[in-house]
């Protein structure tokens, strides 16, 4: 019996959005409504105050600071793990001695929880005691020892560093999977043709890795925006907010100052901010798009 | 690949390599030592002190156990809830594409644009109300709800490169849409399952944000959640950490072991041709 | 295909855990308190479990206890109070986040049991007006207190000569000299998590302006722009300046302080009696290794004051088992066992006059003495103004350290975000 396209669809799809919609996208929107009152999180009542939070929202210089910062997460996030990930999954996809001792070494920072990823580059960027000033010094650096993460202009790129360990780790775990989508056969005949190995690499290779890039810079995107574990292990935002992100900001304002409706605004910022970078990409994408939907 | 590049490129990653163990090295360092090394600065240098106290002391309690089954029971069942309904969802938006369905993707991917801390609320008030608090249901019914936008974004993505003949082919054979995709489809799709199968794994297992909200008592706990309690208001117990995490990390690695020759090309090349 | 045979066993393991994992919500009959609480952390986890189940042995209630981490507890105390299911019982910092809770509705008053149990006669008054009185009613028992001191290593001291403690800021000033010249770095803050640089600020506006004052500050009625809080951050200035506090305060954790002065690297770190409980944990011995002395007078008109957080108990407004939860607290107070064991394993000071001091060590004794003869009991900053201030103000500490210099306009940025806080009040 061949049922119809449309109730396939409805059929492969009512379950996943049911689930979706019942545990996600109603209480995120229930969420969102609190950015219009003024809660506080613990009394009964509250009142309806439109948009005054927004309003606040702008011309707050914490939120502004917060919101530099989590671009600038956002541009590194996007180049520097995916960037890695990749020549590691390109150098480790073939047969490497070792690879996969490689590949498992790179991978573990995944299966670190952000708890104990914070805490150890913490230990790293210990200015007395760490790792990182004691290879310095080691190397003959001392003038290049620092306080990584007290001071203010070194904060918040320390933790950056420490988020793209863990995350390179994941796009190249992605790529990897991408590239045994590429067909042999089309790269031997490219060598075939004359193409040496690093025209074989931009001309074949790379361009049929697109969905995984479009995966892999999305994912990374997105869980800079989020980051929030790490940058509270780490620095709890400090030295006085020159590492909060807006992440940090909304919990700040919700569970530490009480403001839950202007902490919910927050939110609402943040996630237009995602739907908004991640909406401009996908339409670049479809632009130059010769594989995929 | 150009001659002696081979040398080099080894050569290349073995340094990388090691600075990437660095950090991992001084975890696997401070699970050797006692609390009171660590506070006088000799984690990274000092060679006294190596103890394995520490690990003494979180394999005789028995509320680790206890964690470690709580986390397994809410991790498994979640992942693979979350990476089937992300494949029907895939599925259907690669292959079976409608007007308006760009839409409907970008709307489920966008439930990844948040941090969870936004959820909290409304969340513990509907589990509240099905009475479901301190049981391991919000937990695994959470984890596989939050799991589909990118389930369905890396299935949607992958199952899109699969040859669309491979589909139409089946079901001129008589195939239905469901027989496609399990039979013709899936097995294809072995290295993108994989990938997500370690992902999500490794994700829920190591949150503690949702065990730290839906259960109180402790023999509900997850692992995670025991390791960040263990630090104390006035007190630390760096090295009893440093030796759970990583104890708590073996499954997602061994996970990660497992999986990853799915990884490893040559697994489909066979079908993708057809 | 057999990744698939995987899948489908899988799910059916599911299906059978499924009955295995339907909790059990709510216990039946049988009475029960529920509690959530900030005391983990192996002592004090140890301590407060084993006192549970000395209560339940007393009385048959059950105590279902729920600890959490202190940084996450806001997280989910929060979360329950949003959520209207908030525990019978919680643990919570007296003063102003009580307050705020209090004026939020969410607290049930205890001024019956607080009668009942003769409470008047336990808890000693200075702490019984500050910590369990708001809006003129009570609504929480304080469980343990702490007191912020000067605490220094004593072989550091000894060695560089300083026999007396400084008990006036002239001879505090000599002493850091002293110190410095000997090689060591006077102080040790560790203000990476910003709260320990309050009690720099606490005890400087405290020694020069007076408690009165100072509450009034807390309370939104005097400005940080005011000669007085200018004249104690000018003092501070002076001592970072003169090169007394250990560099790079911002990237030390208070543990990290702490571990400064036992090691020597540091002569003296001011915080609260819980370093106690650290350094007795690191072997060090009260009263041998380490000891403290009050932060020095400076102005001898001034009242001296003392101060510390209190940790305190509150019953939640819809609590399932008032009565129990009444119970239960009345136990936590007055019982003398309890509230000894609960000192000892948190280095706190019990709100239970009739503990025996002898059960302490001499340097928690000692503290016990000073605030016992203190003429005031002040809570720290960011417990003694109203949370969303405090957040100004913690971390204006933390930029200060950073850079003391500019002070004056860090105190005028910090008034203009306090006044807005509490004009919305």
């Amino acid at each position: 019996m061949q049922r119809s396209l449309r109730w396939w669809r409805l059929a492969l799809l009512s379950l996943p959005m049911a689930v979706y919609v019942a545990i996600v996208a109603w209480p995120l929107l229930d969420s969102f409504y609190y950015s219009v009152t003024n809660w506080n999180g613990f009394s009964a009542d509250y009142r309806i105050v439109g948009l005054e939070n927004f309003r606040a929202l702008y011309s707050d210089p914490l939120v502004r600071g917060a919101l530099r910062n989590t671009m600038v997460w956002t541009v590194a996030a996007a180049l520097l793990p995916n960037l890695l990930g990749l020549a590691l999954a390109i150098a480790l996809e073939r047969h490497v001695p070792g690879s996969r001792l490689f590949k498992s070494i790179f991978y573990l920072p995944v299966c670190l929880s952000a708890v104990v990823v914070g805490q150890i580059w913490v230990w790293i960027y210990q200015p007395d005691w760490g790792a990182l000033n004691g290879i310095l010094g080691a190397l003959g650096a001392p003038q290049s020892q620092r306080a990584w993460l007290a001071e203010p202009g070194t904060a918040l790129y320390s933790i950056i560093v420490a988020w793209s360990w863990q995350q390179t780790g994941l796009s190249m775990v992605i790529y990897l999977a991408g590239l045994t989508s590429v067909p042999q056969d089309l790269v031997e005949a490219a060598a075939l043709d004359g193409a040496g190995y690093w025209r074989r690499l931009w001309h074949v290779v790379l361009p049929m890795l697109k969905p995984a890039t479009v995966v892999v810079v999305a994912l990374s995107v997105i869980n800079s925006l989020k980051g929030f574990d790490i940058v509270y292990i780490m620095t709890g935002g400090g030295p006085f907010h020159a590492s909060d992100t807006l992440a940090v900001a909304m919990y700040d304002e919700s569970f530490k100052r009480y403001r839950m409706g202007y902490g919910a605004a927050i939110s609402v910022l943040l996630f237009l901010i995602t739907l908004g970078v991640v909406a401009t990409y996908f339409r670049e994408l479809r632009k130059l798009d010769e594989l995929t939907v | 690949m150009p001659p002696g590049a081979k040398g080099a490129l080894l050569a290349g990653l073995s340094v990388l390599a090691v600075l990437f163990c660095i950090p991992t090295i001084g975890v696997l360092l401070s699970s050797f030592k006692g609390t009171a090394e660590i506070a006088a600065g000799h984690l990274w240098f000092g060679t006294s002190g190596f103890t394995l106290d520490n690990y003494a002391e979180i394999l005789s309690k028995r509320s680790v156990y206890q964690y470690l089954r709580n986390t397994v029971l809410v991790t498994v069942p979640a992942s693979v809830v979350s990476i089937g309904l992300g494949t029907l969802a895939g599925y259907v938006f690669a292959k079976l594409p409608f007007r308006g369905s760009r839409v409907v993707f970008i709307g489920v991917v966008a439930g990844m644009f948040f941090p969870a801390q936004i959820l909290l609320v409304p969340l513990f008030r509907l589990f509240l109300g099905l009475g479901l608090l301190n049981t391991l249901w919000p937990m695994i019914i959470v984890h596989s709800a939050l799991g589909i936008p990118i389930c369905t974004l890396l299935m949607r993505n992958f199952l899109a490169a699969v040859p669309d003949a491979l589909r139409e082919a089946a079901i001129l054979e008589g195939a239905n849409e469901l027989q496609v995709l399990l039979r013709v489809i899936l097995p294809v799709s072995l290295p993108a399952l994989a990938v997500l199968g370690t992902l999500q794994f490794t994700w829920i297992w190591n949150d503690f944000l949702w065990p730290l909200i839906f259960t109180q008592s402790d023999d509900k706990r997850t692992i995670m959640l025991g390791l960040v309690s263990m630090k104390g208001q006035y007190s630390v117990a760096w090295g009893v950490q440093g030796a759970l995490s990583l104890v708590a990390s073996f499954p997602t690695l061994f996970v990660f072991l497992r999986f990853q020759r799915y990884f490893i090309r040559g697994m489909t090349m066979g079908s993708v041709k057809g | 295909m057999s990744f698939l045979k995987k899948v489908g066993a899988v799910l059916g393991a599911l299906a059978v855990t499924g009955t295995l994992l339907v909790g059990v919500p709510a216990r039946a009959a049988g009475k029960e308190v529920t509690i959530s609480h900030y005391f983990t952390g192996d002592l004090g986890h140890d301590a407060i479990t084993k006192i549970f189940a000395d209560f339940e042995k007393k009385t048959g209630t059950h105590v279902v206890d729920s600890p959490t981490g202190h940084e996450d507890f806001k997280t989910a105390i929060l979360v329950m109070a949003a959520g209207r299911n908030l525990p019978d019982v919680f643990s919570y910092w007296a003063g102003a986040r009580t307050q705020f809770v209090v004026d939020s509705g969410a607290l049930r008053p205890i001024d019956d049991m607080w009668k009942s149990s003769g409470l008047d006669a336990v808890v000693p008054a200075a702490i019984a007006k500050g910590a369990t009185l708001y809006n003129g009613k009570r609504y929480l028992v304080p469980f343990g207190y702490h007191y912020a001191g000067l605490f220094y290593n004593k072989k550091v001291l000894a060695k560089a000569g300083i026999t007396a403690a400084p008990g006036t800021w002239p001879e505090f000033l000599a002493a850091c000299k002293t110190l410095k010249a000997a090689g060591v770095t006077p102080i040790a803050l560790g203000s990476k998590n910003r709260w320990p640089g309050q009690f720099w600020f606490d005890y400087l506006i405290l020694r020069t302006a007076g408690p009165e004052y100072r509450a009034k500050l807390m309370a939104g009625q005097a400005s940080y722009t005011d000669p007085e809080v200018k004249a104690a951050m000018k003092l501070w200035k002076d001592l970072v300046d003169a090169g007394y506090f250990a560099k790079n305060a911002n990237a030390d954790d208070w543990t990290d302080a702490a571990d400064k002065v036992s090691r020597g690297d540091a002569a003296m770190t001011l915080m609260g009696t819980w370093i106690t409980g650290y350094w007795d944990g690191l072997k060090q011995k009260a009263g041998e290794d380490y000891d403290f002395y009050e932060f020095p007078v400076i102005d001898p008109r001034v009242p001296k004051a003392a101060v510390g957080p209190v940790d305190g108990l509150v019953i939640s407004g819809n609590a399932k088992n008032a009565e129990g939860a009444k119970e239960l607290l009345a136990f936590l107070i007055t019982d003398t066992q309890a509230q000894a064991a609960w000192a000892k394993a948190q280095g706190a000071l019990s709100p239970n006059v009739k503990v025996d001091p002898a059960g302490y060590s001499s340097v928690m004794r000692r503290a016990l003495d000073v605030v016992s003869s203190a003429k005031a009991f002040a809570f720290n900053y960011d417990l003694a103004t109203t949370p969303p201030a405090a957040e100004v103000g913690l971390s204006m500490f933390a930029e200060f350290m950073n850079n003391p210099a500019d002070y004056p306009q860090q105190l005028a940025r910090a008034q203009t975000q306090v006044s807005e806080v509490f004009k919305k009040k």
